[in-house]
């Protein structure tokens, strides 16, 4: 075996000019590159990511408790070497001026915020400063409203419970809070150290204990795996990527786009593997039979050739891999405005991957052609025309196929998007075959009907594509698969990211207005119009908690990974509405008519219906103050949790739950500089809370920022690896262009004859492949756009002007180089040696 | 269906020298074949060195040419991306041998290209190739050597530079030699003359 390793190695390093071997060392390269750079720079957006919504918590991991926490978990955090932050919150009156005011208070250490930082203003109309530390003892802050609310500026002292504490600052945002809109009391920050002086926290008191701990990914994980056996049902811990639904739904369609982007690169590598091991096989045709001549028995044929290909593999695997961390640290360097500073490093993870995903593209695309060489029989050395029976196409094609579909599951971790996309694959090269007979046809035509008018190199050209048919289709689906995915990508980037884009314009809502009275909301919309802002309807919201469904108690009818569900856990916003919103969809069921006014009915978000296990027919009983209501579902509806407008887990029609108590909430817009309208707002409205959503949004659009630019990097990879494809195609066609040239020019045609007839050739397939190119692409984006985004399709004009032009341009350009060579070639020497 | 070859009846004996002449399409390259176990007869058989051919699978055909066979083609058959050197190490690269590259360079020598041993086959002339072919068949030391028109690509004078050639070492060797061709020259140096003619072997 060694000194079969040993000759394999030698004879590997012998044919290493040949070109094959470099095709296919090359297209093995990108293709683990493109895996691994992907991978790891996934990895560490997706680690940064978790980092950055822990921004919206003040932390990585928050635990929440009713009851004081174990000191343990608070010991083992330190061991496990996180940061530990304590806290406390509840709900106080304060009171100044005699006046009082229900407060949301919460009470910090020393060492809070872990994350992120608070941002205060020393006046009500102040610039405002962020500052990484909470108020120092003896000291409160508090939000602008309360300061209208008891009459108050900064500066003054108000009671807490039994303490008189002074008011230093105006609370802007204070991280920890944005995981609930529903704080409805205006909120105090304060110093834990002043909790028991103000004697309000007593045992039995309503108060939620908690714990914040950061630091690193490892030291994280090992905590939470200690702690969470421990936690009692009551104990709840959080993680960062909990902290808003619109980055998850960001997050997600983020990682889906990227899975598929390397998917397609891994596809389109596999294809020049193909095409450059088949050559490579045909090409050993001879050196086969020798060796069997010169006594090597099939074992050692196939052994030294599967070695050959092993060491490529290798090599080519772990320079992918380097080549890959490279690169991704380059477009680490690119980014660094958009990514975190300290953003983590690689796991091994993506190395496996790349390792893995390269051996077995090599494997699975090369296997074929091997098999062949073990056939070749020794008698081939003096009877040139005896060929090993191919393999079976099936068995050929069987395995490349099943190579590529268990590598896009594992890349992707999506089966629904693989075989999406395979079908998609499948399908459309069905109709580019299709269509390139068509195009067969048509030349035939052309070049009987029209002869005569297409003369010198360009009737050459045509006839070489009409003589060759087959090859010529298979050159032409080849070089029309792999621009149809690299259009694909360009389309889905440039495309789909303006059109998800375009669902968060400049002027999308930037702040929640809650708690409008009914008898507030007709001046509150003047407030809005009189201001020129530009606000969402104000929606009515009742207060409510599931209690039973299908009059069976809540916890006992769901399934039991749904007695958890936060849904369960708190009151829900519930509304009604005559009509649908506009960004919902009515999925299941019905939306009512106006004669079904006043009747127990309820349209239900899709995500929740699931997570329940509820369906169409199926009843919600629901708790709102001391009432219960039961109602119908006659609907699902899909919601756009990233819209940024208000929306509603459960809505009522006209005439069910009016009755309730009930405020209003609405959404609106206002630029950085007219943030001054806020106070005037929260004067005119003092028991309006506004939530200010800015940073929500920032953060979501410097995510599709770096999504964006990380997709474009990608994109690189998938043009290298369609780049491999020509260059494989046109290497399998160039020992019988060589001929055909010699013979030619031994006949007597000139030089720049043979070159034009070359340029016209590939000027037609280049023309041709990007016409089958945009009608595969078109078919693939419909199906990904309804199917898997849910965006609505439609057809890319620009594509289909620029997309055959592209195509022609980049064969030309890749075909220059063959041309020169098989233009240059001197008759003699290759005459001689044919 | 076709009979090749009809009724052929041949005893060659150690360190004979036999040359099978016929017209082209008579069968000569397809009875080589069979001779040297590349191919196997549908009606009769061949011992080979001692080994009946039909008891054997592919591999173990494959094995006895390793040990006991050389072979000269008329197209030379040299792979192109290998050095003369190391197209004249392969066979023994083939069977592990430590002392290819040795063996290789000597000869090499003894043909006449110890200067050219870093030359690939496009650099080499017709002749030049053929005696790289022959020092590849003569390396493992065999003790048949078949010869399908060893001097069908050659000139008049090169070819009679490559028949010396292949006698001298034929009797260095003490090898059984076995000669396809149509050269009246080279049939002559043979100790027998066989014709092959409408598939019978006179």
């Amino acid at each position: 075996m060694i000194a079969h390793f040993l000759l394999a190695w030698r004879l590997l390093q012998r044919d290493w000019h040949a070109g094959e071997l470099k095709i296919l060392a090359l297209s093995l390269l990108i293709a683990v590159a493109s895996i691994t750079s992907i991978g790891m720079f996934t990895q560490r957006i997706d680690r940064a990511m978790t980092d950055q919504a822990g921004q919206f918590l003040g932390a990585d991991l928050i635990l929440r408790s009713p009851r004081p926490l174990d000191e343990k978990f608070i010991d083992q955090a330190k061991r496990d070497n996180l940061n530990v932050s304590k806290m406390i919150g509840f709900s106080s009156v304060v009171v100044a001026n005699e006046t009082f005011q229900l407060t949301h208070v919460k009470a910090v250490d020393q060492y809070y915020p872990l994350l992120s930082q608070v941002k205060i203003s020393r006046d009500l109309l102040a610039e405002e400063q962020s500052v990484n530390y909470g108020p120092p003892p003896g000291e409160i802050w508090l939000v602008s409203r309360a300061f209208n609310l008891l009459g108050i500026k900064v500066g003054d002292q108000i009671e807490l419970g039994e303490s008189r504490l002074k008011v230093t600052a105006v609370l802007k945002h204070d991280p920890g809070r944005a995981s609930s809109f529903m704080a409805i009391a205006p909120r105090l920050l304060m110093n834990l150290q002043d909790v028991d002086k103000t004697g309000i926290v007593q045992p039995g008191s309503r108060v939620t204990y908690m714990a914040g701990f950061s630091g690193r990914l490892d030291d994280r994980k090992k905590f939470e795996k200690w702690l969470s056996p421990r936690l009692s049902a009551s104990q709840k811990l959080i993680g960062g990527s909990e902290g808003s639904q619109a980055l998850n739904s960001a997050m997600i369609k983020a990682q889906r786009y990227l899975a598929l982007a390397s998917m397609l690169s891994v596809m389109l590598s596999g294809i020049a593997i193909a095409m450059t091991a088949n050559r490579y096989g045909q090409r050993h045709f001879d050196q086969s039979a020798l060796m069997r001549c010169m006594g090597a028995s099939q074992k050692t044929v196939i052994q030294i050739f599967s070695l050959q290909l092993m060491i490529i593999g290798a090599l080519g695997s772990l320079v992918g891999c380097i080549v890959g961390f490279v690169t991704q640290e380059a477009l680490v360097v690119v980014l660094k405005e958009f990514l975190s500073p300290d953003l983590p490093a690689p796991g091994f993870y993506p190395v496996l991957t790349g390792f893995v995903s390269g051996f077995v593209t090599l494997a699975g695309f090369s296997l074929p052609a091997l098999l062949r060489l073990k056939s070749v029989p020794p008698l081939r050395v003096l009877r040139k025309d005896i060929t090993p029976l191919p393999v079976s196409a099936w068995f050929v094609y069987g395995i490349a196929m099943s190579s590529i579909i268990l590598l896009m599951w594992w890349q992707s971790g999506d089966l629904q998007l693989t075989m999406l996309v395979i079908v998609g694959v499948i399908f459309s090269v069905l109709i580019l075959f299709l269509l390139s007979l068509l195009l067969m046809i048509v030349s035939r035509f052309l070049l009987s009907r029209t002869g005569a008018l297409i003369l010198g190199p360009w009737k050459s050209g045509l006839q070489q594509i009409v003589r060759h048919q087959k090859e010529n289709q298979l050159q032409m689906l080849a070089f029309g698969l792999s621009l149809m995915i690299l259009m694909t990508i360009f389309l889905l980037r440039t495309d789909l990211l303006s059109r998800w884009q375009g669902q968060l314009p400049e002027d999308a809502p930037n702040h929640f207005v809650i708690n409008i009275q009914p008898y507030e909301v007709d001046a509150v919309n003047q407030f809005f119009i009189s201001n020129n802002i530009k606000s969402e309807d104000l929606y009515p919201m009742v207060r409510g908690r599931i209690s039973a469904i299908n009059d069976v108690p809540v916890l006992e009818a769901v399934p039991d990974k749904s007695k958890l569900d936060e849904a369960l856990k708190r009151e829900l916003n519930l509304s009604w509405a005559v009509e649908m919103q506009s960004t919902s969809r009515l999925l299941e069921g019905r939306w009512w008519h106006v004669s079904d006014s006043g009747k127990p009915f309820i349209s239900v978000e899709k995500g929740l219906a699931v997570r329940l296990g509820i369906g169409i027919g199926d009843t919600l009983s629901f708790k709102i103050a001391d009432r219960s209501i039961r109602a119908e579902i006659i609907s699902l509806r899909s919601v756009q949790w990233d819209s940024f407008q208000p929306n509603f887990y459960v809505i009522f029609p006209l005439g069910v739950i009016e009755t309730f108590p009930v405020s209003y909430i609405s959404s609106f817009y206002i630029d950085k500089k007219d943030k001054k309208l806020l106070n005037q707002l929260i004067a005119e409205f003092p028991t309006l809370t506004v939530l200010e959503v800015d940073a929500i949004m920032d953060q979501v659009k410097s995510m599709v920022e770096q999504v964006s630019t990380a997709v474009e990097y990608v994109m690189l990879f998938v043009l290298f690896a369609g780049m491999m494809v020509l260059v494989a195609s046109m290497q399998s066609s160039m020992d019988e262009r060589v001929h055909t040239a010699v013979m030619m020019r031994t006949l007597g045609a000139k030089k720049s004859f043979l070159l034009k007839s070359q340029l016209s050739e590939f000027g037609m397939l280049g023309l041709f492949s990007g016409l089958l190119a945009v009608s595969g692409t078109e078919m693939i984006a419909y199906m990904l756009y309804t199917r898997v985004f849910n965006l609505e399709f439609e057809l890319h004009t620009g594509l289909w002007l620029s997309g055959p032009l592209v195509s022609m341009l980049l064969i030309l350009l890749i075909s220059r180089f063959y041309t020169k060579k098989v233009t240059r070639q001197s008759p003699l020497r290759v005459l001689r040696y044919s | 269906m076709l009979d090749i070859l009809n009724g052929v009846e041949l005893e060659i004996k150690s360190a004979e020298t036999v040359a099978i002449v016929g017209a082209s399409g008579s069968g000569k390259s397809t009875l080589l074949g069979l001779l040297a176990g590349l191919d196997l007869p549908s009606k009769g058989d061949v011992i080979l060195a001692g080994q009946k051919l039909s008891e054997l699978d592919e591999d173990g055909r494959a094995s006895l040419r390793g040990d006991e066979v050389g072979f000269v083609f008329q197209s030379f058959q040299l792979l192109p991306s290998l050095t003369a050197l190391e197209n004249v190490m392969l066979p023994l690269e083939l069977q592990s041998k430590s002392s290819a590259e040795s063996d290789a360079i000597e000869l090499l020598q003894r043909v006449g290209l110890g200067e050219r041993l870093h030359h690939y086959p496009r650099q080499l002339s017709g002749g030049e190739q053929q005696r790289v072919a022959i020092a590849r068949a003569f390396v493992t030391q065999p003790k048949i050597l078949f010869a399908d028109e060893p001097t069908g690509n050659l000139d008049k004078k090169t070819s009679g530079y490559i028949i010396d050639l292949l006698f001298e070492m034929n009797r260095e060797k003490n090898t059984t030699l076995v000669i396809v061709t149509h050269d009246d020259n080279l049939a002559q140096k043979c100790d027998r003359c066989l014709l092959l003619e409408n598939g019978v072997l006179n």
